[in-house]
């Protein structure tokens, strides 16, 4: 054991179990939820090392949030709007034709009618996390089939919580009335209509003014920003609706702000341990009590959802008018079943309506179908290219439909400018002036307005942000900061991309420490500065006698 | 769920609250996460575990931010300093602690509380006001991150306290021996390690956290307290450019996780007796009076100026962060009770909110014209004709070295003892006072002056000067955008820095671009 406390235990070793798989697949190129699930069933099915308590499970639930919240971040309204419709009847048709493709195979395998219709439930739901993970991993959330895909898991999980109200009122012993039912899933789309609403205010007229005072501290941005989260996190469970949904409409509601990149790029971290928990958790949680005897249906089934899902979201979306292309690369995303069919599943146990070897099959088919999903996801682009010469999809008769792509911007021997104080201002237009392409960065929005140049708010400390900057493509990198450690690592994060740099120096200590570094520049601002105040004073005449 | 979001909620509440108002920001997480716990009750287990693990992630971020290399060549000083200032108040405090009827293990863990000041609160304020690479920042920030690891290590220390001397001696071995194992991967480790995991976020995240988790299981293994392995992941992560590729991904968790930390601590206090809103009244007192007159003394006695030394005693007169997670630890062991612990939290509110008001420009104004080497100078005629430079920090004292031998009747103006020695020293007449005063300015000849040199760091400090110079010449030094405008308005010639590093830096661009070599050649 790590130490005497339940919680630094269970995280100590789900990070270490994480960390040594990750570190062993790298180099297959597996994708990370595969090496996570992997780490989960060695720490918990396979050594029995670990059993999850209520708070890892808290822990689990946190980083669903924080991921649902990025995309959102990501993601505005007028973007989901636009595959509003795709997303509504694929959605709802892939749950009506898988569901009923699933029953009929369930009845084909010998499963009973109840049986039969449980898992062909549990088969309809495709996970939001590992999609939505993958996609991300990829920076293809904003790609059109990105956005289709966003749009319709969030309609499965509407369909989710209906699921889950109706299964709940089966379980009970005394059987819900109908009456009772309907009003729990009113309750449900009530819930959904006020988050929207709330979501939509917000945006529109509480969290300008009030985000906007402490837009200048980094710290306070970032938790007011996930206070607001898990607000409607907690508001979307009083409701009755996923946490999935809460996090993502908060993170809908910031999406217009100014500094909803940089809030994006300072979530990630965050998001990728506490998700790293949740895959590692899931593959704890595994139960393979019963799997001799039903791991032929399970190849079946895991085969259903790989292919089967994928057929018929072809079918839908070609027959939406999308191209061949984004109807194969959005399909791909369905080939998996969720963490919910788990927890649908273990109710269902709980309940008495399924015994235990219907757990064991649905997990089964969730661990293989995450695992083959993610390689399909992440490789999906080459498997288009392999797949299309054999005239397969042709049969689809895709259109030609696509819903307008936000245009990237791609940077090449540009300068940036990370700093705008007045010496960061005046070297940016000075640059622009002279006919440089600049690219200036700042963390305080305020400062970045009124240049004439290109700006980007985001904190340099975040790797992302010199990505985004085009770093590797720069002509060179000015850092006006005052920040010594920052400017060190500007520093060091030149040198190693091979592009030469240019560090403000504001006293002797740094101007040693940035010269041992082999800084190609160091604007030494102060010792410039006395320069002119002495060639002044000369033309003032104070020297001449 | 609720438990995290009433958390997150007032963590956010707090630093908006404190963001406003402009004071520091976890007295007001702590008293918004008190006032939430008695709206909105958190189970005591939850919270218990959040103050777990924000007390590791906090420390183990706090270990990451000890890169020695940020003192520069004050490490000497800071450590004088830092050592004389922590071992006072110490002893201070543990024998105030007697007095007040605390038990010896007690009174030891407050007086480890009092020992040291807090690196938020001060880092903070440094940052804002750009003064953290000063000398005075660089031997400040010596000083704590010094006392931030002595905390950290005289923590097994004082838990032994009640077990004997051999237990105690047993738990400095040990945590030695962790000291001497964070130092060899320090060394040999993670400067291979992190820079070869570094190029994929997923997994140096993961290996970050690995790290901390492997250093708390050894701690285990020898029996170190959880808080200090954790300090000692941190340390073992610190060197650059190991702790500013790490900082990146660790940045927002150390965030989130010191947010929740303080509003979880905050819930779970208990308001203290009246006798204890006494007696930390009593230890705050006792802190802001001696740690100023101590840091001072010593920092003057080490090449600091009499104004920084001041404003360093200033800035460090508040109790740390660390006295929070020293408190929490004995509490956790059951050393002492939930009022000694409210009593240590409320004389660290009291001393972090007090921190912003003493440590002002204006205070240390106050206190360098009673400072006992500043007896004010002769004045005889004032001097005539000649260049009168006005203050003298390091802007100054570089003008200075570039007019030596150029011009023989220079006058320099400051208020600092410790400086206007040196100054005197090195051949220049100089006179001590304060360059705002009209007084004193007269007394320099300004207004009969051929020329004015003011070095002065604000705009606004030069208005006297301004007011009173007439036809004579003023050249000020500026930074800020609208300063030049402001100082011009007022008659002055502004001599922007700003301006002169830009041209610089733009001689030196189209120099490369003739040559084609460096910037000049990349995508040109």
């Amino acid at each position: 054991m790590i130490s005497d406390i339940p919680i630094i235990d269970e995280l100590g070793l789900i990070v270490l179990a994480a960390t040594g798989c990750f570190a062993l697949v790298r180099y297959l190129q597996v994708p990370s939820i595969v090496a996570y699930l992997v780490a989960g069933l060695l720490i918990g099915p396979v050594f029995g090392l670990i059993e999850l308590s209520e708070s890892v499970e808290l822990v689990s639930e946190v980083g669903i949030a924080l991921l649902l919240f990025l995309v959102g971040l990501e993601l505005s309204l007028r973007k989901i709007r636009d595959v509003g419709r795709v997303a509504l009847v694929a959605g709802i048709g892939q749950v009506v034709f898988t569901a009923a493709g699933g029953f009929g195979l369930c009845l084909l395998l010998g499963f009973g009618l109840i049986e039969g219709i449980f898992i062909a439930t549990a088969l309809t739901f495709s996970s939001t996390v590992v999609v939505v993970k993958l996609l991300a991993q990829k920076g293809e959330l904003d790609s059109e089939y990105g956005r289709i895909a966003v749009g319709i898991f969030l309609v499965q999980d509407l369909v989710v919580v209906v699921a889950l109200t109706l299964l709940a009122g089966l379980g009970r012993d005394e059987g819900m009335q109908a009456a009772e039912m309907l009003l729990s899933v009113g309750l449900a789309f009530g819930g959904m209509a006020i988050l929207l609403a709330a979501a939509a205010i917000a945006a529109r007229w509480v969290l300008p003014g009030l985000l906007g005072r402490v837009a200048a501290s980094q710290e306070a941005l970032l938790i007011c920003s996930l206070a607001l989260c898990f607000s409607f996190v907690l508001g979307a469970e009083v409701m009755g609706l996923s946490l999935e949904i809460g996090a993502f409409l908060a993170g809908i509601s910031l999406a217009q702000l100014p500094y909803n990149d940089d809030l994006r790029r300072r979530t990630h971290p965050l998001m990728n341990f506490f998700i790293a928990v949740f895959f590692v958790s899931l593959g704890v949680q595994m139960e393979f009590g019963a799997v001799s005897d039903i791991w032929a249906p399970a190849a079946l089934l895991s085969l259903f959802v790989l292919v089967g899902n994928p057929f018929i979201f072809m079918v839908l979306i070609t027959r939406m008018g999308y191209g061949e292309r984004t109807s194969f690369l959005t399909s791909v995303t369905v080939a998996q079943i969720s963490e919910f069919s788990f927890i649908f599943a273990a109710l269902g146990l709980s309940a008495g309506i399924i015994g235990q070897e219907i757990l064991s099959l649905v997990a089964i088919v969730g661990l293989v179908t995450i695992a083959a999903s993610s390689f399909m996801i992440l490789y999906n682009h080459p498997l288009y290219e392999w797949i299309r010469p054999t005239g397969l999809l042709s049969l689809f008769r895709a259109g030609e439909k696509t819903t307008p792509i936000p245009e990237g911007r791609s940077r090449e021997g540009h300068i940036l400018v990370v700093g705008m104080n007045a010496l960061g201002r005046r070297i940016a237009v000075r640059l622009y002036e002279e006919g440089y392409g600049v690219l200036a960065i700042d963390t305080d929005p305020p400062k970045l307005e009124g240049l004439p140049c290109d700006t980007l708010h985001g904190n340099v400390e975040y790797r992302a942000v010199l990505d985004e900057a085009g770093l590797p493509e720069a002509r060179l990198l000015v850092s006006a900061l005052r920040i010594e450690d920052v400017n060190r690592l500007l520093a060091y994060r030149a040198a190693e991309a091979g592009v030469p740099c240019a560090i403000h120096s504001f006293d002797v200590e740094s101007t040693i420490d940035l010269d041992r570094m082999g800084v190609d520049f160091v604007i030494d601002s102060q010792a410039m500065g006395v320069e002119r105040v002495v060639r002044a004073a000369y033309a003032q005449g104070a020297f001449d006698r | 769920m609720t438990g995290m979001a009433v958390l997150l909620v007032a963590a956010s509440i707090g630093l908006w609250l404190a963001h406003a108002v402009r004071v520091p920001a976890i007295p007001v997480v702590l008293v918004v996460g008190m006032a939430s716990s008695a709206l909105v009750p958190i189970p005591g287990a939850f919270l218990e575990e959040v103050l777990i693990l924000g007390v590791t992630v906090v420390l183990f971020v706090a270990g990451i931010e000890l890169d020695p290399s940020r003192v520069g060549r004050y490490r000497r000083s800071a450590i004088r300093v830092g050592l004389l200032q922590f071992f006072t108040l110490g002893t201070v405090g543990l024998g105030v602690g007697i007095l007040v009827g605390f038990s010896l293990q007690a009174s030891a863990y407050v007086g480890l509380a009092i020992s040291a000041s807090s690196t938020v609160v001060v880092i903070r304020i440094l940052q804002q006001r750009f003064e953290l690479y000063t000398p005075m920042g660089r031997t400040v920030t010596g000083i704590l991150l010094m006392q931030d690891l002595l905390v950290v290590l005289l923590i097994p220390v004082v838990v032994g306290l009640s077990d004997g001397p051999a237990a105690t001696a047993e738990g400095v071995a040990r945590t030695l021996g962790m000291v001497a194992f964070a130092g060899a991967v320090l060394r040999w480790i993670t400067p291979r390690l992190i820079p070869y995991v570094a190029r994929d976020e997923e997994f140096l995240l993961l290996t970050v956290l690995g790290v901390l988790f492997l250093f708390v299981g050894l701690g285990h293994l020898v029996g170190v307290p959880l808080v200090s392995a954790a300090f000692l992941a941190g340390l073992a992560l610190s060197p650059f450019p190991v702790n500013v590729l790490v900082r990146g991904q660790v940045k927002s968790l150390g965030q989130f996780f010191s947010a929740i930390f303080f509003a979880a601590l905050g819930a779970s206090l208990t308001l203290p007796s009246a006798n204890g809103f006494l007696q930390a009244l009593l230890f705050s007192f006792i802190l802001v009076l001696l740690t100023p007159p101590i840091v001072a003394l010593v920092s003057e006695r080490n090449g600091l100026s009499a104004r920084a030394g001041i404003g360093a005693g200033l800035l460090l007169a508040q109790a740390s962060e660390f006295s929070l997670v020293v408190g929490l630890q004995a509490v956790l062991l059951g050393q002492f009770s939930d009022e000694v612990f409210s009593v240590i939290a409320l004389v660290t509110m009291i001393t972090m909110i007090l921190t912003p008001v003493l440590a002002t420009a204006r205070v240390a104004g106050v206190l360098i014209r009673i400072h006992p080497f500043n007896s004010p100078d002769v004045r005889g005629a004032a001097p005539e004709g000649h260049v009168l430079i006005v203050g003298c920090g390091s802007s100054g004292t570089r003008l200075l070295e570039f007019l030596v031998g150029v011009a023989s009747d220079i006058w320099v103006v400051d208020d600092d003892p410790v400086v206007v020695d040196r100054i005197g020293r090195a051949g220049f007449a100089v006179l001590r006072g304060d360059a705002t005063d009209v007084e004193v300015l007269d007394s320099a000849g300004a207004h009969q002056a051929r020329l004015v040199i003011s070095t002065l760091r604000h705009r606004r400090d030069s208005a006297a000067l301004l007011a009173i110079a007439g036809d004579v010449p003023v050249l000020v030094r500026t930074f800020d955008d609208g300063d030049d405008e402001w100082i011009e308005e007022r008659g002055g010639i502004a001599v922007s820095y700003s301006e002169a590093g830009t041209d610089g830096f733009l001689e030196w661009l189209l120099e490369e671009t003739s040559r084609g070599t460096g910037a000049g050649t990349v995508g040109a």
